[in-house]
């Protein structure tokens, strides 16, 4: 950001110097122009503001899943609303396993006779689970749940707990030999939103750069931009350099927004430095402009980019780890996608605090990608209209960068 | 200095075509546009026009010949020659979400000179929507303004594709004029159209093309000239005539009778005088009462007819 910073104060001296240098008409009128490359930039970098598709993708959506997800409580339930259905006769042993339930911090216990109104309430989700306390030891302590609760799991476990310990405390052993301790094997305490976080600034990046990219120069080309540059001395390598800058400005503005929105709004987590984060940022937005310009080359309009483009980043964004990890031999495959190296990396700086020394097979697989993606845009990106005469030798990429200056 | 501002040298473009033929889109094509001239390209689509405009604007490669702008030659010379030329190509072939100035002073970057942006959108009336979006445009405006685009840099060579197609004859008319003033200026204007009407009241010379070939180049007036019909006596009449009659008399070279309510009559003459007389007299023998009598010079539609055997519009 700060190197961006420094180029564009750069970029304003040059201009105010230009600015002050008296302007001299030619004879028809005309007069020296800027140059070329920094009008281009901001140019795109206008168009890309002002095209909502291009905002929807790239902002709204990504932005809209870190809301959403950031209000949901990913931390789990800390407690089971349990109702109690105390049996007619009051016994001492209903009454001691009424309070120890009420003792047990797992459990917000309302006791009650009536067993049919508890499991009309248990069917409406208004508690999570029916308990019938027996009236003398060993009887069964009945539970009745219901199969689609969000919290089951928790629930039962508590539960199953809850009867070992009373088995224990009925039995008069007091100290357990044996106790469960839980550590978390990550160096940091973190929640599913803090793992979420990395995967909503990959997902925002490939969307940008993929979609974006396809869809916009595959129009461009539709209506005949793309020769009409051809028809100027502008090199065609600038044109690409625009691109491909004002997207990389952008896809750092998004992860800024996202984290930043993330960590101060919903109490999301960054653990490492989130330098390196944008550094991941940098090279994934490379990876996926490059496969943004060899849809736009293979392309015949826009709609079967957009086509393209979906069918390539949908599978990545459910495989590649965004929401979940794959498991199996299906992860094994995917971990060389390009998103997996890109949400792995992110995730090993934000959850767990390492240094981008320790994610240098990430930053090896993402780097070998950038290559290989570029090679591959190469030989399938072209200038010029791939709709109308199809079989004719078009003019690759290689040939026009070879002419360009 | 040539006084060449174009030159196309024994041009040929072939297009592999599926299953393993040939398209030979441009099929020898040579001819040399005048500085200061609105030179037209005539001929129906898929004739060859814009790809040989292309090919002279340096973005596509011939198979095989020659091309050059103002001495300059379009593949070894070709950035230079970029900066002596101004394309365009259609109307919308300019960016979406970008205001009219945005566009002008974007493309006006990419030369080492240009015009500031406002003084070309006043030159076509168009400074109002200076801020408006190609989107916003009409139909008119928005083929002015994609003209205007082309003279950001003060090319010395226009090249307008199609500059009027799809639009009203007002619009037409309008923009007729502007060419016209480009041309005023000193400058050249290669064109290409398949609107007949268009290449005979705009264009000082008219190559028709047709099947990648040159068929004819000429003034218009020159091309219609040399056909053995230049001329049309056309009148109606009441009374039902006899055709080999009217085909009988001198200088009368075709006869074409339309029917519908009265029968009209359309005689094919070289010249107009003799033909003429000779018909006048033949009608006063007969007691002929020629209707509507008018004799109407022949147009690019007849010499396009004549040279291929078929209508321009098919």
């Amino acid at each position: 950001m700060i190197l961006l910073w420094k180029l564009y104060k750069r970029w304003r001296r040059r201009r105010e110097a230009e600015a002050s240098l008296p302007v001299v008409d030619g004879p028809s009128g005309t007069r020296p122009t800027g140059r070329p490359l920094p009008k281009l930039f901001v140019a795109s970098l206008k168009m890309l503001v002002r095209d909502r598709r291009t905002m929807i993708y790239a902002l709204a959506v990504p932005i809209l899943f870190t809301v959403i997800f950031g209000v949901q409580d990913f931390n789990g339930a800390t407690h089971v609303k349990l109702t109690a259905v105390r049996p007619a006769q009051a016994t001492a042993f209903a009454q001691r396993i009424v309070a120890g339930l009420e003792r047990d911090s797992a459990f917000r216990v309302t006791p009650t006779a009536n067993l049919a109104a508890a499991q009309k309430q248990l069917r409406d989700a208004k508690t999570d689970a029916v308990v019938v306390v027996p009236p003398t030891p060993h009887h069964a302590l009945v539970a009745y749940y219901k199969p689609d609760s969000s919290n089951l799991n928790f629930t039962l476990s508590s539960l199953s707990r809850f009867v070992d310990a009373a088995n224990l405390r009925l039995a008069g052993i007091s100290s357990p030999q044996l106790r469960l301790a839980e550590r978390s094997v990550e160096a940091t305490d973190t929640n599913y939103y803090d793992f979420l976080l990395p995967g909503l600034v990959a997902m925002a990046v490939m969307n940008l750069s993929i979609l974006g990219v396809a869809i916009g120069v595959t129009r461009f080309r539709e209506q005949q931009i793309l020769r009409r540059m051809l028809a100027t001395p502008l090199p065609p390598s600038k044109f690409l350099v625009a691109q491909i800058t004002t997207r990389l400005l952008i896809s750092l503005v998004q992860a800024g927004i996202i984290l930043a929105l993330g960590v101060f709004a919903f109490g999301g987590h960054i653990h490492g430095d989130p330098a390196w984060v944008f550094l991941f940022v940098v090279l994934g937005n490379l990876v996926f402009v490059n496969i943004g310009f060899t849809i736009a080359g293979r392309a015949k309009n826009a709609d079967s980019a957009q086509a393209l483009s979906q069918l390539i980043s949908l599978p990545m964004l459910f495989l590649s780890g965004v929401f979940f990890q794959t498991s199996g031999a299906l992860g094994q495959i995917v971990r060389v996608l390009p998103l997996s190296p890109l949400v792995t990396g992110m995730r090993k700086i934000t959850l767990n605090g390492e240094s981008i020394t320790q994610t240098g097979s990430q930053l090896g697989v993402l780097a070998a990608w950038v290559v290989l993606s570029f090679l591959i845009a190469r030989r399938n990106f072209r200038f010029d209209d791939a709709g109308e005469r199809r079989a004719e030798p078009r003019p690759g990429l290689r040939s026009l960068l070879s002419r360009a200056d | 200095m040539t006084d060449a501002a174009v030159e196309v040298e024994d041009l040929v473009k072939i297009f592999p075509a599926p299953g393993g033929e040939e398209l030979r889109a441009v099929d020898g094509i040579s001819f040399t546009v005048h500085v200061g001239e609105i030179f037209g390209i005539l001929g129906p689509n898929g004739a060859g026009k814009t790809t040989t405009l292309e090919i002279v604007e340096g973005l596509r490669e011939p198979t095989s010949g020659r091309t050059a702008v103002l001495g300059l030659d379009s593949r070894r010379d070709r950035a230079a020659m970029k900066e002596l030329i101004g394309v365009q190509l259609q109307a919308s072939a300019y960016f979406d979400n970008l205001t009219l100035t945005e566009i002008l002073d974007l493309f006006g970057s990419f030369y080492p000179r240009a015009f500031p942006p406002a003084g070309l959108l006043e030159r076509v009336g168009l400074l109002e929507k200076q801020r408006a979006r190609i989107k916003e445009l009409s139909g008119g405006q928005a083929h002015r303004f994609s003209i205007v685009a082309a003279l950001v840099n003060d090319p010395e060579v226009v090249f307008l594709d199609e500059p009027t197609t799809g639009l009203d004859p007002q619009a037409r008319r309008n923009l007729w004029d502007l060419v016209r003033a480009i041309r005023s200026e000193g400058k050249t204007v290669v064109m290409t159209t398949h609107y007949m009407e268009e290449a005979e009241e705009l264009c000082d010379r008219v190559a028709i093309v047709d099947h990648g070939r040159l068929r004819a180049l000429d003034t218009p007036l020159g091309l219609v000239n040399a056909l053995p019909d230049a001329y049309r006596i056309v009148f109606s009449s009441e009374r039902p005539l006899d055709r080999s009659e009217l085909a009988g008399l001198p200088g009368v070279h075709g006869v074409r009778v339309s029917l519908n309510g009265t029968a009209s009559y359309e005689l094919a003459v070289g010249q107009a005088q003799q033909p003429l007389e000779a018909f006048v007299g033949w009608a006063a023998r007969n007691g002929v009462i020629a209707g509507d009598l008018r004799v109407l010079p022949a147009t690019l539609e007849d010499v396009f007819l004549s040279l291929t055997g078929r209508a321009l519009r098919d």
